[in-house]
C-alpha cells in the first residue's frame, strides 16, 4: 500500500496510468468538434478548393480539463484510493490473530474476517508466517504458524459459534510455537470470558498485542424465571434499546413476526453493562405460540431466547374419582376441569402417583381427601408446585378433615349449607375480587351462587390467605405458600352440585389465572437419572443466531446440558422423553478490558473507501462532457438561426 | 411547393403594382397588326403589304400585280411584308438548388424565381404580348396567366443541379427570359446562348441568389453538398474558403454577364432579401430597350 498523505492507495501501479494523461490531452486537442453538414447550392464552386487554416478547430479548454479530470478520477479511483488506511502493524515479525468466534463476535463477523484477512495479507507480502487462534473453545494443542497465504482460506471458512467464546484451557501449550518477535492481532468481542485475562498477559509475555475492539454495541437477551416469565437484555451502551421479536407460526402456520416486545427502563449494572427487563405482556394464545424471542436488527445467538417449556403451555395434572359412566358425564366435576384447561393447558390424568412422575406443573386434586402419597406430593409442591384442590361431599363427610394436610386453610368438618331445602337462608353469590389478588379485575356474573361450601376455622391469617370470598365474607378460595410452591383450596365443588359457579365463564377465567402462576416447569429432572439422561438437539442456533438441523451432533449428557451452551452442546432446543428445553447463548456479561495493549482505534481500521466516490464524480464529469459537447455541436455562445436550411 | 396556383397569382399582381405596362418597342408594336406577330421590316411572306417593286428577272408572271403595273409602262411585283409570330418565352429553373433558402424569413429561390416570372407574364399579357413557359405554346389573355401560374406551382423539382431549357425549341422572333442561380455547370448555358444568338433570339438572364450564397458566413467545420447532394466538399475551416468562393462567384458572372453581352442578351442578379419589384423593373427596361 502506497500512503500519500491521508490517502492510501491498494494498488498504486495504476497510478502510473496518470502519465498519459498530457499524451490524453493532445489527442483528444486534436479532435475537431463534429462538422455538420448543409445544403448549398454553390457547392461547385467549392470543389477544389483546398483549406487555408488546415489545422482544425481545437476543442474548447474547459471540454478538455473536464475530459481529462474525468479520466484522471477513474484512474485514481481503479487504484484504490482509501482515506486514512489503518496503519501498518507494529510489528514485521510473524503475526498470531486471535479471534473471538463466540456468539458476541457475529454481529461483525465479516468486518472480523475482512481485518483478520488484511493482516493476512499484509503478512503474506512481507513473507512472514501467521497463526490463527479462534476462539471457540474447540482448538487443541499448540497453534501452528504457517504460510500466512495458507490461512486466508482457513479464516474465510471460520464462522462465530452459539456460545460464549472460549480460550485454550493449556495456554503454555497453545502458545508453544509463538516466537518472540510476533506481533498479535487480537479481533476482540469486547466481552470479558474465562481465561482472558490469562491469555492477555500469557501473550503480553511473548509479543507486542494490538487489540480491535468490536463495532457497534454488544446486546445479548436472557430469559428471566419468575412468576410472569420475562426476558432481560443487556447491553454495553445506554443507547436507544431495540425492541425484541416475538417470532412464531402464525395461525395458518407460517413463521412470522407474532409481536414487538418494548424494553423497559434502563437499569444499570456491573463495569458500564445496562439490563432492561422486558416483559412478555402477550395473550397467553399468542405466547403459546411464540418459538424465539429475538433482539431487533441483532445477528447473534446470543441475542436469540428460543422458547420452550418453560414459556410454553403448563402441564396440568387432573386427579379424581372418574368413575362416572356416560349418563352421568356431567355431573363429575372432571368433566367441568377438563372444559376449562384444555384450551390452554396440556392435561394429563390418572392416579397421584402417575401424576407426580409427569412433572406436572399443576396438580388439581378434586374432593380427596388424604391421599396415599401426601409425602411425595408435599415434597412436589414444596419445590415449585402449585396444587388446586376441590371440595367436594367426600371431604365435607370426612372426620379427619380438621387433620387434613396440604391445606390453606384448617377447615370446619361438615361445611355449610345455605339456600337449600332445609335451610333458611338464599344461596350467596361472590363478592367482588381485591384488587391486589389473582383475580383482580375478572367480572363476576350476577348469577353466580353458592349453595354449599366447606368453612374455614377462623384464624389470624385467614384473611390474607383469602383470593375470593361470598358476599357474606366466607372463604370461597383460599391459597397458602408451601416451600416454593403453593396450595389452593376452592371452598366449593367443580361440578355443579354445591355452586353454579362451575358453569360460568368466571371459572374458566379463574382457573386461568392460577395456572398462569404456576412456576414454569417446577422440577428438575429427577435427579436418580442423572448418568443415564440425555438431552437430544432437535433444532440448533448457529453463531448468528440461525436455526439449523442438528445435523450429526450427539445426545448430550444432563450435566454437561445444565453447563449451558458449549463445543458439545450449541445453543438451541433440546429434547429429553416428554420435556423440551432450550439452551440460550446469551446471558450477563462483562466489558473486557485490555492493560497493557494497544487498541485500535475503531475510525482507523478500516479507512474510508473512496473509490465509489469517485467513480460517481467521473460518471458526473462525463455528463457534464456530454452537455457540454451537446451545447458546442448546438452553435456555442451565439446560435444561429439556420432552420430551413438545406431541405 | 408549399403554395397554390392562386396564391402565387395573387403575389404576382401584387409585385405588379405601380409598374408601368410592359411594353415592347413602339415600332414593334406598330408592325405587329396583329398581336403576337412581328412585321420583320422586310420583304417576305405575310399578309400585310411592304411594297411595290419592278419585276425582275426571275419573277413569275403570278407574281406581278398587274392593276399596278397598268399604270405605268413597267412591270411591278406587290410584295408583302415577312412576318413571323412573336413570343415571350419565360423558363425558370427547376434544378435542386433552388429550393435553398438561407434563413426562414426569406423565401426559397424558386419562389422568388416563380413570382418574378409570372409578373413578367401578367405584364407582358396585360400589354397584349403572347406568353408562354417553356415547351408550352404562346397563348395570349389572362387566362394564360392562370395556366401559367398553375404550371409554375405544378411543376416537380428536379433531382439535379442544371436544368436548361432545351435549345431545340428556340425559335425566331421568340424573346427568352431564363431565371436561375446559375450556380451549376455553365457550359449548358454558354451553349444555349451560342445557339440562341445564332438564331436572332434576344433574351434576358436573370440570377436568383440567397444573401447567403452571396455573403457565405458560414465557419468552423462543416460538410457542403450541392441541391442534389451529387457534388461534396468537406471543409474544416469554411470561414477560411469565404475569399476563395466570392471570388469564384464573381468570375462566374462575369463569364455569364460577358456570354450575355456577345449573344445580345441580358444578365442580372436578384438578392432574395430585397423586393421582388426591382427586378421586374429591371427586366421591363431590358425588354423595352
Amino acid at each position: 500500500m502506497l500512503i500519500l498523505g491521508p490517502i492510501g492507495f491498494l494498488t498504486p501501479w495504476l497510478l502510473a496510468a496518470l502519465a498519459t494523461l498530457p499524451v490524453l490531452w493532445l489527442i483528444l486537442r486534436a479532435m475537431p468538434p463534429s462538422p455538420r453538414l448543409l445544403r448549398f447550392p454553390g457547392t461547385r464552386l467549392l470543389l477544389g478548393l483546398k483549406d487555408p487554416r488546415p489545422v482544425a478547430r481545437h476543442t474548447p479548454w474547459w471540454l478538455l480539463l473536464l475530459r481529462v479530470l474525468a479520466i484522471a478520477a477513474l484512474i485514481l479511483a481503479f487504484a484504490g484510493p482509501i482515506w486514512k488506511p489503518a496503519p501498518e502493524q507494529a510489528g514485521q515479525g510473524p503475526v498470531l490473530i486471535v479471534m473471538d468466534a463466540g456468539w458476541a463476535a457475529a454481529p461483525d463477523w465479516s468486518q472480523r474476517q475482512a481485518r483478520a484477512l488484511r493482516a493476512l495479507e499484509r503478512a503474506a507480502s512481507a513473507g512472514q508466517p501467521a497463526a490463527l487462534l479462534v476462539a471457540d473453545g474447540q482448538a487443541e494443542g499448540a497453534v501452528p504458524f504457517q504460510p500466512a497465504s495458507e490461512l486466508a482460506a482457513r479464516l474465510r471458512a471460520q464462522q462465530p459459534v452459539a456460545w460464549e467464546t472460549r480460550y485454550p484451557q493449556d495456554l503454555t501449550e497453545a502458545l508453544s510455537q509463538v516466537p518472540g518477535s510476533a506481533s498479535v492481532l487480537w479481533l476482540s468481542d469486547g466481552l470479558d470470558h474465562p481465561g482472558r485475562t490469562a491469555l492477555l498477559s500469557a501473550l503480553r509475555d511473548r509479543a507486542t498485542v494490538t487489540v480491535v475492539p468490536p463495532q457497534g454495541p454488544r446486546l445479548a437477551l436472557e430469559l428471566v424465571e419468575g412468576e410472569q416469565p420475562a426476558l432481560r437484555m443487556h447491553s454495553d451502551t445506554d443507547g436507544p434499546a431495540p425492541g425484541v421479536l416475538a417470532i412464531g407460526v402464525d395461525p395458518q402456520g407460517t413463521p412470522r413476526q407474532l409481536a414487538r416486545l418494548e424494553p423497559e427502563a434502563a437499569e444499570a449494572g456491573t463495569s458500564g453493562v445496562i439490563s432492561r427487563l422486558v416483559p412478555i405482556a402477550l395473550p397467553s394464545e399468542l405466547r403459546n405460540r411464540v418459538s424465539r424471542f429475538e433482539i431487533e436488527g441483532q445477528g447473534s445467538a446470543g441475542t436469540v431466547v428460543l422458547a420452550d417449556d418453560s414459556l410454553r403451555r403448563r402441564k396440568v395434572a387432573l386427579v379424581g374419582d372418574d368413575r362416572a359412566n356416560e349418563g352421568q358425564r356431567l355431573l363429575s366435576p372432571l368433566h367441568y376441569l377438563r372444559r376449562a384447561l384444555a384450551p390452554r393447558t396440556d392435561l394429563i390424568e390418572g392416579g397421584l402417583g402417575d401424576v407426580l412422575q409427569a412433572s406436572a406443573d399443576v396438580i388439581v386434586l378434586v374432593d380427596q381427601i388424604a391421599p396415599a402419597e401426601t409425602g411425595a406430593l408435599q415434597e412436589w409442591v414444596d419445590k415449585g408446585g402449585l396444587l388446586i384442590r376441590f371440595s367436594g361431599p367426600r371431604m365435607a363427610a370426612s372426620e379427619r378433615l380438621g387433620d387434613e394436610a396440604l391445606l390453606p386453610v384448617r377447615l370446619r368438618s361438615g361445611g355449610r349449607d345455605v339456600g337449600g331445602a332445609l335451610s333458611w337462608g338464599d344461596p350467596r353469590g361472590v363478592a367482588p375480587f381485591p384488587p391486589e389478588g389473582p383475580f383482580a379485575g375478572l367480572a363476576i356474573p350476577p348469577d353466580a351462587t353458592v349453595r354449599a361450601q366447606l368453612l374455614a376455622e377462623p384464624s389470624p391469617d385467614l384473611a390474607s390467605r383469602t383470593l375470593a370470598q361470598l358476599t357474606d365474607g366466607t372463604p370461597l378460595i383460599t391459597r397458602a405458600t408451601l416451600g416454593q410452591g403453593q396450595v389452593v383450596l376452592f371452598h366449593t365443588t367443580a361440578n355443579a352440585e354445591w355452586s353454579n359457579l362451575a358453569l360460568s365463564g368466571l371459572f374458566v377465567r379463574m382457573l386461568d389465572r392460577l395456572v398462569q402462576t404456576a412456576r414454569a416447569s417446577a422440577q428438575a429432572p429427577e435427579p436418580e437419572m442423572d448418568g443415564e439422561m440425555f438431552w437430544t438437539p432437535t433444532q440448533v442456533l448457529d453463531g448468528f443466531g440461525r436455526a439449523g438441523d442438528p445435523q450429526d451432533l450427539v445426545p448430550v449428557p444432563a450435566a454437561e446440558f445444565a453447563r449451558g451452551p458449549g463445543p458439545g452442546a450449541p445453543a438451541g432446543l433440546y429434547r429429553s422423553g416428554e420435556r423440551a428445553a432450550a439452551l440460550n447463548a446469551g446471558g450477563p456479561f462483562a466489558r473486557a478490558s485490555w492493560p497493557g495493549a494497544r487498541i485500535e482505534a475503531a475510525s482507523e481500521a478500516p479507512g474510508r473507501d473512496l473509490r465509489g466516490w469517485l467513480i460517481a464524480f467521473a460518471a458526473l464529469v462525463f455528463a457534464l462532457d456530454a452537455l457540454g459537447s451537446a451545447w458546442l455541436a448546438r452553435g456555442g455562445l451565439a446560435p444561429r438561426d439556420r432552420k430551413g436550411a438545406g431541405a | 411547393m408549399n403554395r397554390t396556383a392562386a396564391e402565387l397569382r395573387a403575389e404576382a399582381e401584387a409585385a405588379l403594382t405601380g409598374v408601368p405596362a410592359l411594353m415592347l418597342s413602339a415600332e414593334r408594336l406598330a408592325a405587329a397588326a396583329t398581336p403576337g406577330a412581328h412585321g420583320k421590316r422586310r420583304a417576305g411572306t405575310g399578309e400585310d403589304f411592304w411594297q411595290y417593286r419592278p419585276a425582275a428577272p426571275g419573277d413569275t408572271a403570278r407574281s406581278i400585280d398587274w392593276r399596278r403595273s397598268a399604270r405605268s409602262d413597267a412591270q411591278f411585283v406587290r410584295d408583302r411584308e415577312a412576318e413571323v409570330a412573336q413570343s415571350a418565352v419565360i423558363w425558370v429553373s427547376g434544378a435542386a438548388g433552388m429550393d435553398f433558402s438561407g434563413a426562414a424569413t426569406r423565401p426559397r429561390k424558386a419562389d422568388r424565381a416563380n413570382l418574378l416570372a409570372l409578373a413578367l407574364a401578367l405584364a407582358l399579357l396585360g400589354s397584349g404580348e403572347r406568353v408562354a413557359l417553356a415547351g408550352q405554346p404562346p397563348r395570349t389573355g389572362r387566362l394564360q396567366a392562370e395556366r401559367m401560374g398553375q404550371a409554375l406551382v405544378a411543376r416537380t423539382r428536379l433531382d439535379v443541379d442544371e436544368d436548361m431549357p432545351p435549345a431545340e425549341a428556340l425559335r425566331p422572333g421568340q424573346r427568352v427570359i431564363l431565371f436561375d442561380d446559375f450556380l451549376g455547370d455553365p457550359a449548358p448555358a454558354l451553349a444555349y446562348l451560342q445557339r440562341a444568338a445564332g438564331l436572332g433570339v434576344q433574351g434576358a438572364m436573370l440570377q436568383v441568389l440567397d444573401p447567403d450564397e452571396q455573403g457565405f458566413p458560414y465557419s468552423g467545420a462543416v460538410l457542403f453538398r450541392s441541391g442534389s447532394g451529387v457534388l461534396r466538399h468537406d471543409t474544416r475551416d469554411a470561414a477560411g474558403l469565404r475569399e476563395a468562393y466570392l471570388a469564384r462567384l464573381a468570375e462566374r458572372r462575369e463569364m455569364l454577364s460577358r456570354a450575355a453581352l456577345q449573344a445580345g442578351w441580358h444578365f442580372g442578379t436578384h438578392d432574395t432579401a430585397v423586393p421582388p419589384a426591382q427586378a421586374l423593373m429591371w427586366l421591363w427596361s431590358v425588354l423595352e430597350g
